[in-house]
């Protein structure tokens, strides 16, 4: 099998800020009560001498009075362990403390610093190591796994960027079925997000990035708009319980298809698209009347057995005889029989998506409380498909909650091949988490949206340009895991047998206690 | 308003209607604290760009032309303003107010989906993925199973397929006997109810007559059970006297005779006692004897003797069992709760006596999915106390703060809406309970009681997948 090293050009890096500075988020913000301030810039002096740039914005010594907040406008203040603007300041006119919306910016998963650095990668495809990257703050999962090496070095920004290019590529069909091998340079593609969850903008921006990548993006269930057809290539079409705008004419189209039983934000609760939501344009691409809520109803009517499931991928496979067939399923308690089933009804791809994925607009009880997180179901059902001697025949994608590259790197040493990503490219196009997507006009960011003036703060060239620079961060944090653990190539990270951790520690991953110590048993 | 059970004795309505809630809007007096505050520094330059930016409408321009106060309840936190201001002059704070509701169990979060559901019967929906912690304690230490592919599912949310949240109340018999073709045994004493939620009496506040109307009436509505102390009884809930379920003490009962003949099921409440089998079956006769077709539920508040107490009622013919747990020992120790009602469930099915009775559980529960969390620990159904007490104004306060001022002061004129609230926030966790039950595939709330093989627990998956056993 040919699979030697793949001859890929990586798409550019551009910078591509956000219209505004996001700094605003940043850390600390320093505030000035002007009726002490006396202008006499020994605040800014001692600033710039000190970092070497000014943080002080000049514009707030104009106003006569009152509290003014300055904003450090070029993100390198140092907050309460400097305080040097506030030591020199002869009328004790500053403040230093921790940005208030800083504190409020995302979540325990997807922390401030996390989104924060996310935008940092998307603006210029490097980070800085001023925020944590890697793991966000949910006391589980993998918060609490780490790699070996990253206990026992601090992780220098410059470091990774010098690493040499390994081969992170992946072939998505394993299996002798005469179907093309697909090999994309990055274990990534991007997650189905239907068209009215989000923007056409959105799409064609996720489209074009998957196409500098050469790998894939989804359509997912609502339909094939017709601005994808130039990027058919890199695009995936999901067949939903809906069925919503899907013909055997987009099966034809499609490289790959994707069965979707289940997702992970709302296992066993089908699709809910909000009337709102529903605009003329959507309607007719999904082929309904506009204006009306759509469901989309749990599970497949037409699957009630696994012969059924056989039957429906065999369908797919003669629509298209040139497809793969990639089957996304949740994580039930028995994901494993799950897994072992798609693998007999034929399919190339199974996709695992664990409970904490995103979704447009789901029930909070189904959010929190159903299926099981990845991190658990991608081990089960990887050891049960060797166990059964399959799994070198299928490509097992994993997704929902995976954030970052150290995430997918650890969800491959987990057993993964690769991982499917959705959130994050909604982070880099300026997501902040906030949970609003399904409100009145929807997203006030415009990314989850169809409203014809909110969509237009995403340009697709722009936010292309964002999600192409922050898969080249990534690419780099693979490149620099893989040559710390002394791998060659991605495909040698994932256990060739079953996931075992002894003592905590497994495949140069360590699960760590609570506390965040290294796990000892007895 | 027609009364809809059908419990023991009453005949089945030849017409069939299916059960639902009539909600309404229920927004009242009493206001939670706006989650964020929006502040404004004298940085501002009066360009306006917020105004523009905000999706929510909180920034608006004056009649003087210039940006008014923000309207800081409509603000949602997508910072959207801060991001447009050239001057950084915007800043979305948390209110300090907002983060001092409730404690570390009844989290500022939860009040505030309380409130939602109080508020418009709905379901709180939000986008994007779960942000909480990975898991936790307690209620929060294990995940729903849910349906995929090869197991028949239900799709009752949006109404197609029907999914009964019905369940019975009382003993069933062990057996049933028979003479030639004649059944001897007695038949069951059961009481059916529409939703697996009942009303307890408030906790740690007394309950004033307003109050107790407004539970009553609420449970008449619902067609569920409130339980109310016997001593605040007072002939006002006569006319409810059907969806009441008196709570007395056993050496107490003396004093409430015509109370016990009326009603249709008691409460005794052994709290914290250590019970023998003698000393049940003593009270049970004495209450049967005045009302022989009453339906007789035991309440123990001892988590240690939970067990024990458990089986000695079972063996003396109790009908239902309540397993309260208090709700500051679970904010203490969440896992309390869980612990109790699995131990109790299991210790029950291992004698083979389970079936015999109904548990009730009460305790802890602070959100809508901690009702189908106790059902599938093993409870037939859930007293729900601290919740409607909060919609109503309390503040979480254990009994301590609010000794003289509780803020949970229903006037006369507030009893419709303040019912209306409690109706509105159980019909949401029955929308939410339903959701479940679609995503399990289960039809009946009833089969999802003990099913403990479709919970997935937390640290059983850590030692399975991180630990070092097989």
């Amino acid at each position: 099998m040919m699979q030697g090293k793949l001859i890929f050009k990586k798409p550019e890096v551009k910078p591509a800020p956000f219209k505004q500075s996001y700094f605003i988020m940043d850390k600390y913000d320093v505030i000035m009560d002007r009726a002490k301030c006396i202008t006499c810039g020994i605040c800014t002096q001692t600033c710039s001498s000190y970092i070497g740039s000014a943080t002080i914005d000049y514009e707030a010594f104009k106003k006569p009075e009152g509290i003014l907040r300055i904003i450090n406008t070029s993100n390198r203040c140092l907050g309460l362990d400097c305080q040097r603007c506030v030591k020199v300041c002869p009328t004790g006119a500053l403040t230093v403390r921790i940005n208030p919306q800083y504190l409020i910016l995302g979540d325990k998963r997807w922390t401030a610093d996390l989104i924060l650095s996310t935008w940092e990668q998307a603006e210029s495809g490097k980070y800085s190591g001023r925020y944590e990257f890697r793991i966000g703050d949910s006391g589980g999962g993998f918060d609490r796994i780490r790699f070996d090496f990253e206990l026992e070095d601090k992780l220098n920004p410059s470091d990774v960027f010098e690493v040499e290019d390994l081969d992170t590529s992946i072939v998505l069909n394993r299996r002798k079925d005469g179907r093309p091998k697909i090999t994309i340079p990055i274990p990534i593609y991007s997650a189905d997000m239907s068209f009215g969850s989000i923007s056409l903008e959105v799409m064609i921006a996720r489209a074009i990035a998957a196409k500098a990548w050469k790998t894939f993006t989804s359509t997912g269930e609502g339909g094939y708009p017709k601005e994808l057809i130039p990027f058919k290539d890199n695009v995936i079409t999901q067949v939903a319980t809906g069925h919503f705008g899907v013909s055997a004419e987009t099966i034809k189209r499609a490289r790959i298809v994707c069965l979707k039983y289940a997702q992970g934000a709302k296992p066993g609760l089908g699709g809910h698209l909000l009337a709102d939501k529903v605009t003329p344009e959507v309607a007719e691409i999904r082929e309904v009347v506009p204006n009306i809520s759509l469901f989309s109803p749990f599970p497949f009517h037409n699957v009630y057995s696994v012969e059924d499931h056989y039957r429906h991928v065999q369908l797919i496979k003669d629509v298209n005889p040139k497809a793969l067939v990639s089957v996304k399923v949740s994580t039930p308690i028995d994901v494993d029989m799950v897994a072992i089933g798609s693998y007999y009804a034929g399919a190339n791809i199974l996709q695992i998506d664990g409970g904490f994925g995103g979704t447009g607009a789901a029930p909070d009880i189904a959010k929190k409380n159903i299926a099981m997180p990845i991190e658990y179901a991608i081990p089960i059902v990887h050891n049960y498909l060797v166990k059964e001697g399959v799994r070198d025949e299928i490509v097992l994608m994993a997704s929902g909650g995976i954030r970052t590259a150290f995430d997918i790197a650890k969800i491959i040493a987990l057993g993964a091949d690769g991982a499917v990503i959705g959130t994050s490219e909604l982070v880099a196009l300026g997501c902040k988490r906030c949970g609003n997507c399904e409100r009145g006009r929807g997203c006030p960011s415009g990314i989850a949206t169809t409203d014809p003036a909110l969509k237009l703060l995403i340009e697709p060239e722009w936010g292309a340009q964002r999600i192409i620079n922050m898969y080249h961060s990534w690419k780099k944090q693979l490149d620099y895991i893989l040559s710390k653990l002394g791998l060659r190539s991605i495909r040698e990270l994932r256990p060739k047998g079953v996931v075992k951790f002894k003592n905590g520690r497994f495949n140069h991953l360590i699960h760590l206690d609570h506390n965040g110590g290294v796990l000892e048993r007895v | 308003m027609e009364t809809r059970n059908t419990a023991s004795g009453n005949v089945f309505k030849e017409r069939y209607y299916r059960y639902h809630i009539d909600v309404r809007d229920a927004s009242w007096k009493i206001r939670l604290p706006k989650k964020f505050r929006v502040k404004i520094y004298n940085n501002c330059v009066n360009i306006q760009e917020c105004v523009q930016a905000c999706v929510y409408n909180v920034h608006r321009v004056g009649e003087d032309s210039r940006l008014a106060e923000p309207l800081e309840e409509l603000c949602r936190g997508c910072h959207r303003c801060t991001l447009v201001c050239p001057k950084g002059a915007i800043c979305i704070e948390l209110n300090p107010e907002f983060q001092k509701l409730g404690d570390s169990y009844f989290t500022p979060e939860r009040i505030e989906n309380l409130f939602f559901e109080a508020e418009t019967g709905r379901i709180p929906v939000s986008g994007a993925g779960y942000g909480g912690d990975f898991a936790g304690r307690g209620f929060n230490g294990f995940w729903f199973d849910f349906s995929e592919i090869v197991r028949p599912t239900r799709d009752g949310i949006h109404g197609r397929e029907y999914i009964s949240t019905t369940v019975d109340l009382g003993r069933k018999p062990h057996s049933l006997v028979f003479r030639g073709s004649q059944l001897v045994s007695e038949f069951p004493r059961l009481i059916e109810l529409p939703i697996p939620i009942i009303l307890d009496s408030p906790l740690y506040s007394s309950s004033g007559r307003n109050l107790s109307l407004v539970l009553a009436r609420t449970a008449n509505k619902l067609g569920t059970l409130s339980i109310i102390e016997a001593e605040d009884y007072f002939d006002g809930l006569k006319p409810y006297i059907f969806n009441l379920m008196p709570r007395i003490r056993p050496n107490g009962m003396m004093d409430y005779p015509q109370l016990i003949k009326y009603s249709r099921i008691v409460e005794l409440d052994y709290r914290e006692e250590m019970i023998s089998e003698d000393e049940m079956k003593a009270d049970l006769r004495y209450v049967r004897e005045l009302n022989p077709s009453i339906i007789v539920c035991a309440r123990f508040s001892s988590v240690n003797g939970m067990v024990c107490n458990a089986e000695i009622a079972v063996r003396s013919g109790v009908d239902i069992i309540h397993i309260h747990v208090d709700d500051r020992s679970v904010k203490h120790d969440p896992d309390i709760i869980v612990d109790t009602i699995r131990r109790v469930h299991s210790h029950l099915v291992e004698n083979r006596i389970r079936d015999e009775v109904s548990l009730v559980s009460s305790g802890g529960i602070a959100e809508a999915a901690h009702v189908p969390k106790s059902i599938i620990l093993g409870a037939d159904a859930v007293a729900i106390g601290l919740v409607y007490q909060i919609v109503l104004g309390c503040r979480v306060c254990y009994g301590d703060r609010h000794r003289d001022d509780c803020p949970m002061n229903v006037e006369e004129a507030d009893i419709g809406i303040a019912s209306q609230r409690i109706v509105n926030l159980i019909s949401s966790w029955r929308d939410q309970l339903l959701e479940v039950l679609g995503g399990m595939g289960l039809r009946e709330v009833r089969r999802l009681r003990g099913e403990l093989g479709r919970a997935i627990f937390y640290r059983e998956l850590e030692e399975k997948v991180f630990g070092d056993s097989e």
